[in-house]
């Protein structure tokens, strides 16, 4: 995100939308280099795989190319609209790719020491609990607790009511604690079962 | 961490620290470098395509246009013949009319002497038993039929006509 006011922020990309819905060329590269990064550390967080963040990315750009006339001031945030239409392609391609990567984060390169080195396990931990939450719940916990949006926004992009957004975080967060402290747990030793006999 | 400052969330304050850690970790994750001509040229061929598809689904709407048009033309014509016809005096008021009716012309016999221009002739209403009669549809039917025998002055007869729809039934048993 820049650190400009968000108001102007976003009427800069309301802007550069409306220019895009009139063919401006122009105004999809500026809109491009303002919030692809934006959308491709929301697709990176969704997916935990850095192709897939890239491929969505394109295609996020693509989709508001050919929406980019359906956004109205009126209606909402450039920024809401923007990960609304980010948000449809990314659960779009992991609904149908089903993929739970297992790829490794490429967070940081390199690690100086051991606290570095537990931090960027944690990371990856955390990370690797994240994406096994259903998307319902993923994408709230990673707008409400990732994005550090406010419920309301959450909710606008969703197109839910802030309500339902506070009990799926709620219920995200729990999961993830769950899995966690699953993964927490002393493995159980191996017991030999007795085998069946049937007669 | 908890945008809600709910303190009985206790699963966002356990884990706030590595939400935190993440959090950090994905802003600090580097982006793909834009190419600038890579995107520009993504713009071009996404517009071409939208540009094609919308000229198809243009083309596509102007057909079934033409297609409501012609069907909406093909019933207002149709209506307004069917209200033409209905309106058309020689319809509507056939069965009242004192014009005379058309005659149909008398049909010559076979093996009867020729009708001469000039000659005199009488025309005869006789009534004919249908089952004297192998061609015509109702032919072996009980019933009679009134026909036309055109006679001459040496009383042979040497034509024949059925007057008319009206002038064929004339009994109910015919049918």
């Amino acid at each position: 995100m820049s650190d400009t006011d968000p108001t102007l922020d976003d009427r800069r990309d309301a802007s550069l939308l409306l220019a895009i819905a009139a063919g401006c060329e122009q105004a999809f590269v500026d809109l491009y280099a303002r919030r692809q990064a934006d959308v491709f550390r929301f697709a990176y967080a969704m997916a935990r795989s850095r192709s897939v963040a890239q491929d969505a990315t394109q295609e996020v750009f693509l989709n508001v190319l050919e929406n980019a006339g359906r956004f109205d001031v009126a209606k909402g945030s450039a920024r809401a609209w923007l990960f609304g239409c980010a948000r449809h392609v990314i659960l779009d391609r992991l609904r149908h790719e089903r993929r739970w990567t297992d790829e490794l984060p490429e967070l940081s390169a390199e690690h100086d020491g051991d606290a570095e080195l537990l931090a960027a396990q944690r990371v990856r931990r955390l990370h690797a609990a994240l994406v096994r939450l259903p998307l319902e719940y993923r994408e709230v916990v990673v707008f409400c607790d990732l994005e550090e949006w406010t419920y309301a926004a959450a909710a606008a992009v969703l197109g839910c009511p802030v309500g339902t957004v506070r009990s799926r975080l709620h219920r995200g967060r729990a999961a993830l604690a769950a899995l966690l402290a699953r993964e927490d747990a002393p493995a159980e030793p191996a017991t030999l079962r007795p085998r069946e006999v049937y007669p | 961490m908890n945008p809600s400052g709910d303190p009985n969330d206790r699963d966002a304050e356990a884990h706030a620290p590595e939400l935190a850690e993440l959090r950090a970790a994905l802003r600090a994750l580097p982006a793909p470098r834009v190419d600038d001509a890579a995107v520009r040229r993504a713009f071009r061929d996404r517009r071409r395509e939208l540009d094609a598809a919308r000229a198809v689904a243009r083309r596509r709407r102007a057909r079934v246009h033409a297609a409501l048009a012609a069907a909406i033309a093909f019933v207002a014509v149709g209506g307004v013949v069917r209200f033409v016809v209905s309106q058309s005096p020689q319809r509507s008021q056939a069965p009242q009319s004192d014009a005379p009716a058309a005659v149909a012309a008398f049909q010559p016999l076979l093996y009867a002497p020729e009708v001469a221009p000039g000659a005199a002739y009488s025309v005869v209403r006789v009534r004919i038993p249908l089952s004297s009669l192998t061609l015509l549809p109702a032919a072996g039917a009980d019933g009679m039929i009134e026909a036309d025998l055109l006679v001459g002055e040496d009383g042979l007869a040497r034509g024949i006509r059925f007057d008319g729809a009206g002038a064929l039934p004339v009994s109910q048993a015919s049918y």
